[in-house]
């Protein structure tokens, strides 16, 4: 269960669909954070929540995309490519226990990040990436406390967050060696290169504050800190025959052994600032301002144990991100809500960086969804489709991949989730 | 598998690509693209390996635009009516029989021609072709040699019986089919014969070329179609026929220099500018890969060697030094450039006087020998191994002739205000990753592992002898 995957869907690889509720409110949920779900989106909002609860579910993840080659390249015009269908379902599960008339703890299960792009065979980009994997998933403690008004509340947690790295591609003839099988005058793959490492771990923390400055206002914050997880890993190199035995025999002694590798993954810092209001009769509206620390994603870089020369570094010079995000819960009745949010979501990828390791996009996304409620029972359900703008790299794909292109790409989202108050 | 049975699938899956796979999306801009034709040489035929046939010429530059430009090519079962880019079709081995790698373990390495001959397959089609592109035309032979020369004196003669199949030009078989677009490379042959057989003389004068070229220019322009035209390429070393034998001597077994007594490279001799006319090399001399079979016999190893590299008299011709034929000498290189450049001046004035753009031929070279990146893959002018020529060291392989098309639709795009998209090189993958050819069915173009019969490796290259491993190699690799 804990081996999730998820593509990208918080710009970048961030995961910020950890709640249906937060979720159809379009992730605008600082300032609300009134489900356990509030452990990932304002930890804070733990403390007004005074019910032992258990809450568990997930996202189906599903999206469409296409490749589509730059005509003015000599490499990539007329080619197209897509991802091999998938489904992701990043889990969430929470548990949380007020403690005396203040407190209130409790401990939390999700998938702060995540990404899958695994191209469909046959794929002309499998030299830059044919496949690539990022899974997390954290396990987080956390306590929150508020003055005995409600006014105010603030909270911590301590995140232990594991993680594990899949990198698979092919490999091209190096420079200088012969450019072409010179049989066939043909272009050749001629090994492949599966990186994979193993679940390693670091800790962060985050911690949150939530106001109530008036009866029919909330003023949420939320800082979740950056992390950096070294992973320690193996790359099998397999050669792959060229049908020329005295060409595989030339290429043989040149190809790096498979050996252990390491790489680092610098995870971004996520703060999120909410403002929210009841001033409307039966609706609950909240807009946020979601920042991540995504400057720290500098480079991708695989140092080959054995033979470091044969490592290497994938420039990613990403920038930091905003997203804004609108959310509305209208309660019908005593047992029905309705929900809609709306969220558009900066990229932090630079134009050259965008390859098919990650190519990233500013997304416009539009969720709707409901709340049931029933004595101890409730279940939230969300349907949410996100739209990837058009991103191409405008013939400037940087020289390390070299591959340009456009992307379009779809998703669409079902969260459920299902809780029981104690 | 027989070497029938391969040729049969790679026609099929060529046919099959050519029918199938036509960029829907090829905008027209200002210029028609109804009707196009080519003018031009070998390569324009899509000459290749010494061949021409029908593997290649589907990837004859014109055919490339072309196909980018949505046309798809006539094949065999086509008719006269047919909406296609009609080329010649000659059967495989080709037209001087295509030049084969055999072997890359040895050095040199074994390149032999392939097995049989092949003939022109398509000569009854009932209108002219498209392309008619000679190998071996200049640009006055574009206007004045017809498909019914007599007496036949030269090459580009008997090529034109079966490619004009009349009495008519390369400028009349096009200006006949009332052209909307006319792709235009020549200019080759007014240099290259020369520099080939190590000389300047025979190169075209310039006033003949410039003249020559405006009469082409005008008459095509008559016609109303949209023209495109290329400049030379003007670099020898851009070329593998003239970058790949050192002037030094080199040891097969470690393909590194031999060292002289001095520890000094040993430079070999020949035709030096200078008085006397013979002697060590000077440096920015070519040597064309005519010389190889020449080295092997000793030629151009300085005599004072002899007792050291061939004591026991193997070289026949150790001592003599190489003839003047294989060696372009700076100041020929020189000459040879400076006329180039002024050919591509006249181009230049020529397509500007009839509003014409121009392709960047020179500059593609130019990035020839520089070396250059297409996606993953990189590219360079050397022989056998760069991917850019052929195996005759003159004329380009598939995925040259890919770029020189691209650099034809760059300039229509740019002078035509039209978005063809480039032809991608792609298309030349083998795809021998197992999960891709998996995925493909089949590779788009499976790699051609040649199947050798004894007749044909017994067969050796007229042009360059490479199978005769050169003696020096026994005695160096002492």
């Amino acid at each position: 269960m804990l081996a999730v995957s998820g593509a990208a869907f918080g710009a970048g690889f961030g995961l910020f669909e950890q709640g249906a509720k937060a979720t159809a409110m379009g992730g605008a949920f600082a300032a609300t954070a009134d489900d356990p779900s509030a452990i990932f989106y304002n930890v804070a909002g733990l403390a007004q929540q005074r019910h032992t609860t258990f809450m568990a579910g997930g996202t189906g993840i599903n999206f469409s995309n296409e490749f589509s080659g730059d005509p003015n390249d000599a490499f990539t015009s007329g080619a197209t490519g897509r991802y091999r269908a998938h489904t992701f379902i990043p889990p969430n599960t929470y548990f949380i226990m007020p403690i005396g008339s203040n407190i209130t703890v409790g401990v939390g299960v999700f998938t702060p990040f995540g990404l899958r792009t695994n191209w469909e065979d046959p794929w002309i980009g499998r030299f830059v990436s044919r496949d690539a994997n990022i899974k997390t998933i954290s396990v987080e403690p956390a306590l929150a406390w508020q003055t005995s008004d409600g006014r105010f509340a603030f909270g911590v947690g301590a995140e232990y967050r594991r993680a594990r790295v899949v990198l698979s591609r092919n490999s091209t003839l190096p420079p200088g060696t012969v450019n072409v099988n010179p049989f066939s005058a043909r272009f050749i793959d001629v090994a492949s290169a599966y990186l994979s490492s193993d679940w390693d771990h670091a800790w962060g923390w985050n911690a949150g504050v939530l106001f109530k400055p008036a009866s029919d206002w909330r003023i949420g914050a939320s800082y979740r800190a950056p992390m950096d997880i070294d992973f320690t890993g193996n790359v099998t190199i397999t050669q792959i025959s060229t049908g020329n035995a005295q060409l595989d025999a030339l290429i043989k002694p040149g190809l790096p052994p498979s050996q252990p590798v390491t790489t680092t993954i610098n995870f971004p810092s996520i703060a999120n600032i909410g403002i929210a209001t009841t001033a409307i009769p039966k609706w609950d509206l909240e807009f946020d301002v979601v920042h991540t620390g995504w400057s720290r994603f500098k480079s991708l870089t695989v140092n080959f144990l054995t033979t470091p020369a044969a490592g290497f570094t994938r420039p990613q010079n990403w920038d930091d991100s905003n997203s804004y995000r609108f959310g509305a819960n209208r309660t019908v009745n005593a047992n029905w809500d309705v929900r809609f949010g709306l969220l558009y979501d900066r990229t932090p990828q630079p134009t050259e960086n965008v390859s098919p390791l990650l190519p990233d996009s500013d997304r416009e996304g539009a969720s709707f969804g409901f709340g049931w409620h029933n004595g101890p029972w409730m279940i939230d359900a969300t349907e949410f489709a996100l739209h990837f703008k058009k991103r191409g790299t405008q013939g400037i794909s940087s020289p390390d991949t070299n591959f340009n292109g456009t992307y379009r790409t779809d998703a669409n989202l079902v969260s459920l989730n299902l809780g029981y108050r104690f | 598998m027989t070497r029938i049975g391969s040729f049969a699938r790679i026609t099929a899956v060529v046919l099959a690509i050519v029918v199938i796979a036509v960029p829907s999306f090829a905008a027209t801009g200002s210029a028609n693209f109804k009707t196009v034709v080519a003018i031009g040489d070998s390569y324009g035929a899509g000459f290749e390996s010494n061949s021409l046939n029908e593997h290649h010429s589907v990837f004859s530059w014109p055919a490339i635009v072309a196909h980018q430009l949505g046309i798809p090519l006539c094949t065999l079962g086509s008719s006269a009516t047919d909406n296609c880019f009609a080329q010649p079709i000659v059967s495989f081995p080709g037209i001087g029989p295509e030049l084969q790698l055999m072997d890359i373990s040895t050095y040199p390495p074994v390149i032999v021609n392939a097995a049989g001959q092949g003939v022109p397959l398509n000569t009854t089609f009932g209108r002219p072709f498209n392309n008619v592109s000679i190998p071996g035309a200049n640009v006055a032979d574009t206007f004045t040699v017809t498909g019914t020369d007599k007496p036949v004196t030269r090459g580009v003669q008997q090529l034109a019986q079966f490619i004009l199949r009349g009495p008519v030009t390369e400028v009349d078989a096009v200006v006949a089919q009332k052209p909307t677009f006319i792709l235009v490379w020549i200019g080759g042959n007014d240099f290259l014969g020369s520099a080939t057989n190590g000389t300047t003389a025979g190169l075209t004068p310039l006033a003949t070329f410039t003249t020559a070229y405006n009469t082409l220019l005008d008459k095509l322009v008559a016609t109303g179609a949209g023209v495109v035209v290329g400049t030379l390429p003007t670099n020898p070393g851009a070329v593998p026929f003239f970058n790949t034998v050192p002037t030094v001597l080199i040891n097969p077994a470690t393909r590194t220099p031999v060292l002289g007594p001095t520890g000094q490279p040993i430079t070999l001799i020949g035709q030096v500018d200078g008085t006397p006319p013979v002697g060590q090399l000077l440096p920015g001399s070519f040597i064309t890969l005519g010389a190889s079979s020449l080295l092997a016999q000793g030629f151009g190893i300085p005599s004072a060697l002899k007792p050291i590299l061939d004591p026991t008299n193997k070289l026949p011709a150790f001592g003599t030094p190489l003839p003047d034929a294989v060696i372009l000498t700076p100041a020929e290189t020189a000459t040879l450039k400076a006329r180039i450049a002024d050919y591509n001046t006249a181009i230049v004035a020529s397509a500007s006087a009839h509003n014409v753009p121009v392709a960047d031929i020179k500059g593609l070279f130019d990035r020839f020998a520089t070396g250059l990146n297409v996606g993953p893959f990189h590219l360079t002018s050397d022989f056998i191994t760069g991917g850019i020529f052929s195996l005759d060291g003159v004329h380009l392989s598939d995925i040259g002739y890919t770029l020189f098309a691209n650099e034809y639709i760059k300039a229509i795009n740019t002078g035509y205000g039209t978005h063809v998209p480039l032809a991608s090189v792609a298309t030349f993958m083998q795809n021998n990753d197992p999960s891709t050819k998996m995925a493909s069915g089949a590779a788009a173009f499976p790699g051609m592992m040649w199947v050798l019969s004894d007749e044909a490796s017994k067969s050796l290259m007229q042009m360059f002898s490479l199978t005769t491993p050169p003696p020096a190699r026994r005695r160096a690799s002492h």
